[in-house]
């Protein structure tokens, strides 16, 4: 048995291990906030009981990490796989510069130097599963884990050829759905921290965060919000994004005070039920990529 | 109905299968011993508020210990220790009751670490959610050292200032006439609730150590008048809500730390509804007689 700590990444495990090559379970429930998210004791059972840990690491997963790194003291393999890719800085939206910073990472010795010590990761932006390149980019990571867990490389090595088909192609499907938007269109508000893998993939800039931090006790400052508010008003961006699994009352109390914008929900950390468009990882980007260009285009 | 139908299997193997089963019981009754000690005496002399207070406010040391990169159970006490100090300054120089001066500060405290965690824009570093919580599920060999000399602490102190404890608690300017020095022992008493709550907040979170400190030594009030009966009751009852907490949390897969800290004040309840429906029924037998079992502290406060 696999355990993935968020529905996308059991989703793309699965597709790595396909055909059934290897039972995947989650531990945070669909729905639920990979930041908050509380473990059972039944979770830490099935954590042990696993060949493989696939999480995200860079802090998303707040309150499991403990109990993360306690199983894998105890000898569970635990691959964090947003730390196998080129991760953008936590505070710096400018995309362009904060790419040329990484862009001299190499992502296999990346992984072997520092898998050692998640504490070096502070500051990076975990939301790595917003950009489907990343994503393949992890599949090598995933891969080995679950060769090393004892299943068949070739098996998993052909999943893995024919997933990176599907990701390019997601990848192509939601880049021809942006090229509807005209670049000087592409502008984000969004409600938390999360988009900006997104952001840095289709060209989007990010113009601001109601709430720019993660942590569930951080609150906004008027005078931030105000120059939002002034920063939206000037741009005329016409929609604002919240996300399914926090509150939204502060970009409401925003969209409230600019006048013509619209609040549009997303689904940020988890997939839908299984068998809906966005039960798949794949489904979930092509429908996001479908909300936030529809939003967007005035 | 498992619990009933096929009893070894829901009380006793997750123990017997699993070590962080045992891991986590053993870190709950740890913190049960400390908590119980400490938190009978914080209950008798009604410092619930100062315990709550407290527990909340090392957030802010916390914070900033986690911003600096210093132990955060450094950072804890040195918050517990200003906020302890600011309470005793404030009753120096103004006639504010006690508890004004707790609502002062504990509000001060958490809207500190709030300024402090917001001005951490956009950094990944973690979350003050765990701290609240705790992380019962992920403990490691620390964590239980660290609750072991907690508890050995506890029971040192609680046997060292037993009869200051007790004489002050009942009648402070006797304990001034018997050279007790009340002062003293209440410092004491706040060091020892201080190191119980910092001892426990990594490992069972600050909302379960204030739920140990207080419903159990509660319910254990309702049901004994002697100081060290309440002491024993309350370690019984605690260690009862920790083993049936871990076990639901177990088996029905809900938060570690919440469930037991539900269970201690579901125990409560169950004791309150006892020992009422019991002084209930005394009355009706004895008519115009007073209940039995006021609660001891009742009497005492000022």
């Amino acid at each position: 048995m696999v355990v993935a700590t968020t529905s996308i990444w059991a989703d793309v495990t699965e597709n790595v291990a396909c055909d059934g090559l290897a039972d995947v379970q989650t531990i945070v429930p669909l729905g639920g906030d990979p930041h908050s998210f509380e473990a059972s004791l039944k979770d830490r059972e099935t954590m042990e009981g696993a060949a493989l840990i696939v999480a995200n690491g860079l802090l998303l997963e707040e309150s499991l990490s403990d109990t993360i790194d306690a199983v894998e003291q105890g000898g569970v393999a635990v691959v964090r796989v947003a730390e196998s890719v080129d991760t953008l800085d936590g505070g710096d939206h400018d995309d362009e510069t904060d790419h040329d910073d990484e862009t001299d990472h190499d992502d296999e010795t990346d992984h072997d130097d520092e898998s050692e010590d998640t504490h070096d990761h502070a500051g990076e932006d975990p939301h790595v599963w917003f950009d489907p390149v990343r994503v393949a980019q992890t599949l090598p990571v995933i891969a080995d884990g679950l060769v090393a867990a004892g299943i068949d490389r070739d098996a998993v090595d052909a999943c893995v050829a024919d997933y990176t088909a599907d990701l390019e192609a997601t990848d192509a499907t939601a880049a021809a759905i942006v090229d509807e938007l005209p670049v000087e269109q592409r502008l984000l508000v969004t409600n938390h921290d999360s988009l900006s893998y997104f952001a840095d993939r289709y060209d989007f800039e990010v113009l601001g965060t109601v709430i720019p931090s993660p942590s569930s006790l951080a609150e906004t400052n008027p005078a931030d919000l105000e120059a939002l508010a002034t920063l939206v008003e000037e741009t005329g961006v016409p929609a604002i994004f919240a996300e399914t699994q926090h509150t939204s009352s502060d970009a409401e109390a925003l969209a409230d005070r600019v006048g013509d914008v619209a609040v549009v929900s997303l689904l940020t950390g988890t997939l839908d039920e299984p068998g809906t468009p966005s039960g798949t990882y794949v489904g979930w980007l092509t429908e996001n990529a479908r909300t936030i260009v529809d939003a967007l285009t005035v | 109905m498992e619990f009933l139908t096929d009893p070894w299997s829901w009380w006793v193997s997750p123990f017997v299968d699993n070590e962080f089963m045992r891991d986590a019981l053993l870190a709950g009754v740890l913190t049960v011993l400390t908590t119980s000690l400490v938190g009978t005496w914080v209950v008798l002399r009604g410092m619930s508020f100062l315990g709550d207070a407290l527990a909340h406010g090392v957030l802010p040391g916390i914070a900033i210990a986690f911003i600096i990169g210093v132990d955060t159970s450094i950072g804890a006490l040195v918050a517990a220790g200003v906020m302890v100090g600011g309470i005793s300054l404030i009753r120096r120089h103004s006639p504010l009751p006690d508890d004004t001066s707790i609502g002062v500060l504990f509000v001060g405290f958490l809207a500190l670490a709030v300024v402090i965690m917001s001005s951490q824009q956009a950094s990944y570093t973690g979350d003050l959610n765990r701290f609240l919580f705790g992380s019962i599920t992920g403990l490691d060999s620390s964590d239980l050292v660290r609750q072991a000399i907690a508890a050995a602490i506890a029971i040192v102190g609680v046997v060292v200032f037993y009869r200051a404890f007790l004489v002050m608690t009942f009648d402070e300017s006797l304990a001034r006439m018997l050279g007790l020095r009340p002062g003293l022992a209440q410092a004491a008493l706040l060091v020892l609730l201080a190191i119980s709550i910092v001892a426990s907040f990594e490992s069972v979170g600050n909302l379960l150590v204030f739920a140990f400190l207080i419903a159990p030594p509660a319910a254990a009030s309702l049901l004994a008048r002697r100081v060290p009966v309440i002491m024993a009751l309350a370690v019984v009852l605690g260690t009862v809500a920790t083993y049936v907490g871990i076990l639901l949390s177990y088996h029905h897969e809900s938060a570690a730390g919440a469930t037991m800290a539900l269970c201690s004040v579901v125990i409560f309840f169950l004791v309150l509804t006892i020992t009422a429906l019991r002084s209930t029924l005394a009355g009706r037998r004895r008519p115009g007689e007073p209940t039995i079992d006021q609660p001891v502290q009742a009497a005492q406060r000022p």
